[in-house]
């Protein structure tokens, strides 16, 4: 065990426990046992990363193979960074407290753009250099996963290499592989692991890659965007694939977890009943990057949630997904889950309800033994608005929800929406007023009383990029400011509650999602004059973010208003995710017109190309006949 | 019936707050499957106490814990599931098994002792001879969300004499603290008066702080612990 952090600097800072470990479940290997070490770096605070699936599926499955020990850490809040600053205590991990800069990975999840500062400072506070072409023989191979690696450009510089894709396989596959080359005396040194390591699919090593911009203007598109990027030698490879698990039914998922002292944003046992979505909703990120659907079987989740709660002596289970209300045998599930837990006091809970697949006997039943809101999320307020986005739901699908709600007992609603979609017109946004009211008109007819209470919660659309509208101009903030306020205006109203986000942070997050290499450039400059915690709108500075960014001979509109021309190059392609571009130039022009594409797991293939590329196939229990 | 269990809160985890102990706590019960129970209704919650919270930031030897059982179960296994699902830096140091109409431990909680280790540059030997001649010490106490609102206490209705042996630069202290039902009082705010009213160097803010037990007290005055003779 390393050196403790001093009482007086633990009792001087918020929330202590976030620091000192010791959880029930954590996995502390001795030195002797270690033969590659690994901290799983999460940006944000401790109660956030805590929350985080994807890193208890690592921590489970790394801890689970012999020599390889995975720890974790989390970015210090501000007020300890603050004392670790003035005693010069290095960021370490949390089970052996042993300093970042002495294990061989620190691997990072890319959660949300707004979180890159954070790498950078965990990077400092780690004590490890902060660009990868400088760093040293015996520092750790700073890497790096998660959604946002399908554009890991703005972190090309300070990342050794990337994993796409889906990790339970290809982690195990890079410390394998590192055991061996440690083993062998480290020969050739990094460089040379590097170079080993670019032979497993879903590697991506940055600093394999030239890109190159336009000089000058070419077929309509302006000097200065993006024009190539190639490998420098033979070894990269040209398009790096995403790696996915083709059935989840066969790999491990982690029964004993560590259980936090303190509350923590998800604090129950997320069980992940399915991957990917294929509803094909036209600005989600996740729907595009995470396909194809794959379920896990009834039988095995039963059995994973026993085990789970056994270990863990949590009250709740939330199952968990991108779109849970489709997942095919949902009802038998939740039944069977409820039935088999309710003398333990233990609760099932549902994420987030789509309107048209909705089921009140459902959401009474996850009632049962805990009352929990009501939450939907139409995105968009018209018709035609929600035909673009192809959300595939209707105001009739909504109403028949929340009426059979209202009539079983609720009277309150959230529902989430976004501005600043493509082709957005001030009509589609006073129609978010005119649905909330019609929510509680409906709540009236239901119950012959008013008093409904709706939340309005509204989001600023982001462009992403392997979305269809990942060539679409952002709205500048004078226009989501007005839009924001001319729905604030329509909806003083009794018992609506309008929520919406700060619009300048959206414009950093479209800069960076839609960003190139250079950006590295803006990105540490900011991070040097105090960028912190982004997504913590008290620590955000737009002012910062321009001036960092026009210091770096950049231009934030270009980035995130800009609309992009049909056959403009994008410096994420050769990061491949198995979406098709001409697939996502197709649902963008049909979007233009209104034009629905179907749920393939349901209809015809629309050829997106995924299952093709990534040799996989669709998992759905229910139509495969059980 | 109920199951009593005297634990420690140790080291590693002394900055867990009394609301994340009582979590964890619960939520090794449920791991080691006791059949504990349930209160009515909506929310149904674990019917367990602790006697006496304890600050952040101060280690303990004698927490003690009751939970309401809903059937009989044997002290001997049950203790092995608990000592199981508990995380670091929690132990079971004794237990017992008793009727539902013995008087709750919080009730019977008279008295707690401590002992502090302190950097300090001198013996301080005069200074607490002060403090423990003195008849009345006089503490102007903040009221618990009363927004910088103080009241006044006695100290030496709940602290009376403090006891000291220096070594090498660090101060060791040690004091029992009465807990009655009108209130009780601070380690750290001893430490406070002794710093500020009684002029002992302390550095305070590094102070490593042990409730040593927690015992209550017969009409005589006399120590009498808290849970039976189940000792480990």
């Amino acid at each position: 065990m390393r050196k403790k952090i001093a009482i007086d600097i633990l009792s001087s800072v918020e929330k202590p426990a976030r620091y000192t470990g010791m959880e029930f479940g954590s996995i502390i290997k001795t030195e002797e046992e270690t033969e590659v070490s690994i901290a799983l770096a999460f940006p944000d605070v401790y109660e956030v990363g805590m929350s985080y699936l994807g890193f208890k599926i690592l921590y489970h499955i790394l801890n689970a193979q012999p020599g390889v020990a995975a720890e974790r850490t989390y970015s210090p809040w501000v007020d300890m960074e603050a004392k670790m600053r003035e005693h010069s205590l290095p960021l370490t991990s949390l089970e052996t407290m042993k300093p970042l800069q002495e294990f061989d990975f620190v691997g990072f999840t890319l959660q949300y753009e707004l979180s890159y500062t954070n790498i950078l400072n965990m990077l400092d506070l780690g004590g490890i250099t902060m660009f990868a072409a400088e760093r040293g023989e015996d520092e750790p191979l700073v890497i790096a996963g998660g959604p946002c690696v399908f554009n890991p450009e703005p972190l090309a510089d300070f990342v050794d290499f990337f994993i796409v894709g889906e990790g339970e396989e290809v982690m195990v596959e890079v410390m394998q592989l590192y055991k061996q080359w440690k083993k062998a005396g480290k020969p050739g040194g990094r460089s040379e692991f590097l170079r080993r390591v670019v032979n497993i699919t879903g590697i991506y090593v940055p600093s394999f890659y030239k890109v190159e911009y336009l000089n000058s203007s070419a077929e309509g598109i302006p000097a200065g965007c993006f024009k190539s990027v190639t490998p420098v030698n033979t070894i990269a490879p040209a398009v790096v694939q995403k790696r996915i698990v083709k059935d989840l039914n066969t790999i491990d998922f982690p029964t004993k977890i560590v259980v936090p002292y303190g509350e923590i944003v998800h604090d129950r046992i997320m069980l992940e009943i399915f991957r990917g979505c294929s509803r094909g909703c036209r600005f989600c990120h996740a729907g595009m990057v995470y396909r194809p659907v794959r379920e896990r079987k009834p039988e095995v989740l039963k059995e994973l949630a026993r085990k789970l709660v056994d270990s863990t002596g949590y009250n709740e289970i939330s199952l968990v997904s991108l779109s849970t209300a489709d997942y095919s045998c949902l009802e038998p599930l939740v039944h069977d889950l409820i039935n088999e837990f309710k003398e333990e006091k233990v609760s099932v809970s549902l994420p987030s309800l789509r309107v048209d697949s909705f089921s009140v006997e459902l959401a009474k039943e996850v009632q049962a033994v805990r009352k929990s809101g009501l939450t939907f999320a139409p995105e968009a307020g018209s018709q035609r608005m929600r035909d673009v986005i192809n959300k595939g739901v209707t105001e009739e699908d909504l109403m028949n929800a929340v009426g059979a709600a209202f009539a079983n007992g609720w009277a309150q609603v959230k529902l989430y929406f976004m501005i600043g979609l493509p082709g957005e017109t001030d009509e589609d946004i006073l129609a978010i007023a005119e649905l909330a009211k019609a929510v509680q008109g409906k709540y009236k007819e239901v119950t012959g009383k008013g008093g409904a209470k709706v939340t309005v919660s509204v989001a600023s659309f982001v462009p992403k990029p392997y979305t269809p509208f990942q060539w679409v101009g952002q709205n500048d903030i004078a226009e989501i400011n007005r839009k924001q306020m001319l729905l604030k205006d329509a909806l003083k109203i009794k018992n609506i509650t309008y929520q919406y986000h700060d619009s300048v942070t959206s414009v950093i997050e479209g800069v960076f999602a839609r960003g190139d290499r250079r950006l590295g450039k803006a990105l540490y400059l900011a991070w040097q004059r105090g960028a912190k915690f982004d997504g913590w709108s008290e620590h955000f500075s737009y002012e910062r973010w321009i001036k960092a960014i026009s210091d770096s001979g950049l231009d934030k509109d270009f980035y995130a208003t800009r609309e992009r021309t049909q056959n403009e190059a994008f410096p994420w392609e050769h990061i491949q995710p198995g979406v098709a571009r001409e697939f996502l130039w197709e649902e963008y022009e049909k979007s233009k017109t209104g034009i629905l594409t179907e749920d393939c797991r349901h209809a015809d293939c629309t050829g997106c190309g995924v299952c093709q590329n990534l040799e996989a196939k669709i998992i759905d229990w229910k139509s495969n006949g059980l | 019936m109920k199951l009593r269990m005297q634990i420690t809160k140790e080291k590693g985890i002394r900055f867990v707050s009394h609301l994340e102990y009582m979590r964890t706590i619960e939520r090794a019960m449920r791991r080691a499957k006791l059949p504990v129970a349930y209160s009515e209704g909506f929310n149904p919650h674990m019917k367990f106490s602790l006697a006496s919270a304890l600050g952040v930031g101060i280690t303990s030897k004698a927490e003690f814990l009751e939970i309401e059982l809903a059937q009989e179960i044997e002290l001997e296994s049950a203790l092995e599931k608990v000592a199981l699902a508990l995380p670091l830096g929690i132990h079971i140091k004794a237990a017992d098994i008793v009727d539902n109409k013995i008087p709750k431990l919080m009730a019977s909680a008279a008295c707690a002792d401590y002992l502090v280790q302190v950097p300090c540059t001198q013996a301080c030997a005069e200074e607490l001879h002060k403090f423990n001649a003195a008849v009345s010490v006089l503490f102007q106490k903040p009221i618990p969300k009363g927004r910088g609102k103080t009241k006044e206490i006695e100290v030496k209705n709940f602290i009376t004499r403090v006891d000291g042996n220096f070594n090498n630069n660090n101060l060791e202290l040690k004091f029992s603290c009465k807990i009655t039902p009108t209130g009780s009082m601070k380690a750290t705010e001893l430490l406070k008066i002794l710093r500020d009213q009684f002029a002992l160097p302390i550095l305070l803010e590094q102070a490593d702080i042990e409730r040593t037990d927690l015992y209550g007290l017969n009409t005589k005055g006399e120590k009498k612990a808290l849970i039976g003779d189940n000792n480990f």
